[in-house]
């Protein structure tokens, strides 16, 4: 009897077993399956989501097909939304960042081209800047409503530390170099980066290809032209940013600091660098972390002008915008056309600029006194409206595929491990779309 | 499960026993396994159906520097953990294994790394190691610029220094009961012999830990050959790709450029380099004699 | 322990060690209490300054008490499935003397070579097929798998220490090989049993790429992951940061205050003898 009992006590510990595994099956499948009812919409997780959820919100009081809102943090969103949007996960609208983010989606016929909706509602194309609402054009079709903001990449500074090295935003590249000797000899890293991160080492890169070469010879490039990156005015890109890392202008630690860990961010605002070549973003991190210092030292320009370079000194490279694209298999195409509207309502455009984001609607103009910080938003906008060029960020540009090597490249020619016939060959051997 | 017991020999389990843990590995890493073979000849990036590729990601591949690199960097990083994690690990153990007080409380410190995920402690180290906010910015005769993650020889350092950090508790501890259940007798006789610490440590101690010793190492061989938290999160392959690992390579193709086919190709890689390594450890160690040895009766 | 005279290069080995295993420590438990401008400001090694909880409430708030109960649901599941079916196998062979067995045993051991890593691209079609992307039941399924080699291996190893006699004595009794799983191979490998329970649940506890990339929502997040996203997200703060590594390890310790005996036993156990 004795054997009996303990059999039956395992039998008891192996049904409890069970018993805990089986109603998380349970739970685990009924995540994956989604009401026929609701059309599913994936964005960046991050601050800005507080609006998305709003936007959501507003939308669900009126429809009756319902809207859900999906997040991806930060730094996973592209790798992601890759692998689930052909699979039984894919959302119905997804977040974007345009151009090269959404091309090999529409190569494998998997995005919705939005112009029958803009046939029936123009203001869906109207309402936007047009340098803007094109970078979601591919091969002649439109597959993007902008959404968010514009990100354009700018010199940031702390005032306080110029100030006392005697030196002013420099409006030229000459300048610049002067500012870097003078903050030397007064024994600050004169540029902080996030070489960690490898992408803030890219916007050095972007800038200095735009102001010498102009912005075509990165057209050229993504279209193919390989020869491009081998030119007079390559190297002497190439040549310029050699010249500023040899001159100590970034420290020599760079490539241990990152900006995602807000290392670089802290070195401006504790004054340890005096500027930083950063998104937009910039400014609502150090809103974040660093308040004071945001009020009173915080400053911003545009990137330098290059003494006979091709480039306009008003072009502007960055994030032109995000935007939201329409999967092709959706099951609500109509609700996902009211949805998009949404993107050029004036809710929208002021709970945008409330979070520090900078529309690029047509009607962004009338609500700049309402952003987070009116004088930012002001100059920003501006900035865009009269940019000539504004160059996509080159990783967003590039296929996916290419960002792994051109990090590398960038990092390792940047640190001196590259030469610049290496740095060349890199480049040239990148997919391009 | 049935009564297959005569009274001539012992009852002998069957082979059903062994079916529901086989099927479940089977389907969850046999299975898979098949498919990366099956993908290493396949171009496939995941929004249209893979295609047949024949050679091409392998000839790639071979061809590819970075993935020479990378299983070199595999292989050099385990051999370096295993290298530090062993003789630091086999002393504290011995030394642990003794029974007084402090021992026994300083014991219980060593072994809070283990408390931590791998990716707590990368995360933990990643900020105590910031050039600027962290220890070298206050301790510049150690760190210099504390430019820790510029160069290769310093990532790899940090890689191998974190690992042993997390690590080392866990081969302690192996080596701490392998060492107290070696026999008192043993050390009795050669103090009897007048044997001092030292010889009694290598001539007794250190053979005595054979086993130990073993399990340690292919422990330490699967951890190093599989390390990936720790390189995404304190280095990311960099600089450069002067920390890219295998196992992180694949990480890359797979998910940061979408290229499934060379993804799987470089897994099978992996897999093939892992297992040459693990049949020499086995090989080695005897360990694969170990059923015959028990199957004597 | 007549043979241990006070060892003094043991002695300051043993310091040197502790600073090494404490001073990341006390950075991390320092930089918790302290603002974030008076961590930039005072440094990492600085004493303990003005006393706040601000970051670990920070931290709860931001979801990370959902994170550990999926931690902890997964845990408890992987160990689960990897005590129901490697103690069968172990003693499978361990006695057995099939052909299949000794092939079904190299299988393990070829599992032992298979790193997690190589499988994931499958892995990911597996799963999302089977509809259980984004569940954790499609994180404990492929981690309890790749917990079972080690723990095939540790269990094998110590049930092949029951000594022959004893399997006789209870064929003798015309004992069934079930009977003789029941009352004689589970009871005696107890030891072998908390060691597997300890592996597994430290394999699980700290679990990263299955997650990483087979779930994305915050329902079904572990701790892992959470910390990865805290550290990688745009804006984070150190203080916040080791607030949440400090918290991630809680339930560890406290398994490790109330059972450190068993804890420590079952990982010396790996070892075997």
């Amino acid at each position: 009897m004795r054997q009996r009992a303990r059999f039956s006590r395992t039998v008891v510990v192996g049904a409890a077993a069970l018993a805990l595994v089986l109603p998380l099956s349970g739970c685990g499948a009924d995540s994956g399956a989604a009401a026929d009812d609701t059309i599913r919409v994936l964005v960046y997780g991050d601050a800005a989501n507080k609006v998305e959820k709003e936007i959501v919100a507003t939308f669900n009081k009126t429809s009756k097909v319902k809207a859900v809102l999906d997040t991806i943090p930060g730094a996973d969103y592209q790798a992601k939304l890759q692998t689930i949007i052909n699979s039984k996960q894919a959302p119905d609208v997804f977040f974007n960042w345009g151009g090269g983010s959404i091309k090999p989606f529409v190569d494998a016929d998997l995005l919705l081209p939005l112009d029958p909706f803009i046939e029936e509602d123009p203001a869906l194309k109207e309402k936007f800047l047009p340098s803007v609402f094109n970078s979601a054009v591919v091969d002649g079709a439109s597959y993007g409503v902008p959404m968010r903001g514009t990100q354009p990449v700018l010199l940031f500074h702390n005032g306080k530390v110029l100030k006392k090295a005697g030196v002013e935003p420099p409006e030229t590249w000459d300048d610049l170099l002067a500012a870097v000797m003078a903050l030397k000899s007064d024994g600050v890293t004169p540029i902080a980066l996030g070489g960690g991160d490898r992408w803030p080492t890219l916007m050095w890169f972007e800038y200095l290809y735009d102001r010498i070469a102009g912005p075509e010879l990165f057209e050229k490039a993504l279209a193919g032209d390989r020869e491009v990156w081998a030119s007079p005015d390559s190297r002497e890109a190439l040549g310029k940013i050699r010249e500023l890392v040899d001159a100590g202008a970034f420290g020599t630690n760079y490539d241990s600091v990152k900006f995602t860990d807000q290392g670089s961010a802290t070195l401006l605002a504790t004054g340890k660098a005096a500027f930083e070549l950063m998104g937009s973003w910039e400014y609502s991190t150090q809103q974040d972390a660093h308040p004071e210092f945001a009020e009173n030292d915080l400053g911003y320009s545009a990137f330098p002008s290059v003494e006979g370079g091709k480039g306009d000194q008003a072009n502007i490279v960055g994030n032109t915008n995000n935007f939201y694209s329409v999967l092709k298999r959706t099951k609500h195409p109509e609700a996902a056309a009211e949805f998009l509207k949404l993107m050029y309502s004036d809710q929208f455009v002021k709970a945008q600029l409330g979070i520090g984001n900078l529309p690029t609607t047509t009607n962004t103009e009338e609500f700049l006194d309402t952003a987070a910080s009116p004088e930012f938003a002001t100059f920003q906008y501006d900035l865009v409206k009269e940019a000539p060029a504004f160059q996509l960020s080159w990783d967003q540009a590039y296929p996916q595929s290419a960002a792994t090597s051109m990090y590398q490249a960038l990092q390792q020619f940047f640190n001196g491990s590259l030469d610049e016939d290496a740095f060349i060959a890199a480049m040239q051997a990148l997919p391009t779309p | 499960m049935t009564r297959t017991a005569t009274p001539a020999g012992p009852a002998r389990p069957g082979f059903l026993w062994a079916v529901p843990a086989a099927v479940f590995f089977g389907l969850f890493a046999v299975v898979p396994l098949v498919m990366v073979a099956v993908l290493s000849f396949a171009h496939w990036d995941g929004l249209s159906g893979p295609e047949f590729a024949g050679l091409d990601n392998w000839r790639t591949l071979l061809d590819d520097p970075v993935m020479l690199k990378s299983l070199w960097l595999s292989v050099l990083l385990t051999a370096l953990g295993v290298l530090v994690q062993t003789p630091l690990s086999i002393l504290l153990g011995v030394w642990a294994a003794g029974h007084q007080r402090n021992r026994a409380v300083l014991s219980a410190v060593y072994f809070v790394p283990m408390l931590l995920s791998i990716a707590a402690v990368s995360v933990l180290w990643r900020a105590v190691l910031d050039p600027n906010l962290g220890v070298p910015a206050h301790a510049a005769w150690l760190f210099g610029d504390g430019n820790l993650f510029g160069s290769q020889a310093t990532a790899i350092g940090v890689l191998v220094f974190v690992s042993t950090w997390q690590f080392t508790p866990l081969h302690t501890l192996i080596y701490q009961g392998a060492a107290r259940a070696i026999p008192q007798v043993l050390y009795q006789a050669a103090q009897i012999d007048g044997a001092g610490t030292v010889r009694q440590f290598f001539h007794i101690t250190l053979p005595q830990l054979r086993n130990a010793l073993i399990t340690s190492v292919i422990l330490m061989v699967v951890g190093g050959l599989t390390t990936f938290d720790t390189v995404l999160i304190l280095t990311q392959g960099g600089p450069g790709s002067d920390t890219t690992i295998s196992a992180f390579y694949m990480y890359q193709k797979a998910f940061k450029s979408f290229d499934y086919g060379a993804a799987s190709a470089v897994a099978l890689l992996l897999v093939l380099v892992s297992t040459v390594i693990s049949l020499v450890v086995v090989r080695l160690s005897g360990y694969d004699k170990m059923r015959s040895t028990m199957e004597g009766l | 322990m007549s043979r241990t005279r006070p060892n003094f290069l043991a002695g300051f080995g043993s310091l040197v060690w502790l600073l090494v295993v404490g001073l990341p420590l006390y950075v991390m438990l320092v930089a918790t209490f302290q603002s974030r401008p008076d961590y930039a400001a005072n440094g990492p090694l600085a004493l303990p300054g003005r006393f706040t909880l601000d970051n670990y409430l920070d931290v709860l708030d931001s979801g990370f008490a959902q994170y550990f109960l999926n931690t902890l649901v997964v845990t408890v599941c992987v160990v689960g499935i990897v005590l129901l079916l490697v103690p069968p196998l172990a003693y499978t062979i361990v006695r057995s003397r099939g052909r299949a067995t000794g092939t079904v045993f190299r299988l393990f051991l070829l599992g032992l070579a298979i790193p997690s890593q190589a499988v994931i691209v499958p892995m990911f079609f597996v799963i999302s097929e089977a509809g259980l992307y984004d569940s954790l039941i499609g994180v404990i399924l492929p981690t309890a798998a790749f917990a079972m080699p080690v723990s095939t291996l540790i269990l094998s190893g110590v049930m092949r220490d029951i000594t022959p006699d004893l399997y006789e004595a209870m064929t003798v009794d015309g004992a069934s090989p079930r009977r003789v799983f029941f009352q004689l191979v589970l009871p005696l490998s107890r030891s072998g049993l908390s060691t597997i329970v300890v592996f597994s649940a430290l394999q699980a506890w700290n679990g990263f790429l299955f997650p990483l990339v087979l779930t994305q929502s915050a329902e079904t997040k572990v701790i892992t992951l959470g910390l990865y996203e805290f550290q990688t997200e745009h804006g984070v703060d150190t203080p916040g940061l080791l607030a949440a590594v400090v918290l991630s390890m809680l339930p560890i310790l406290l398994v490790y205050l109330f059972a450190r005996r068993s804890l420590v036993q079952g990982l010396m156990g790996v070892g075997g003898k």
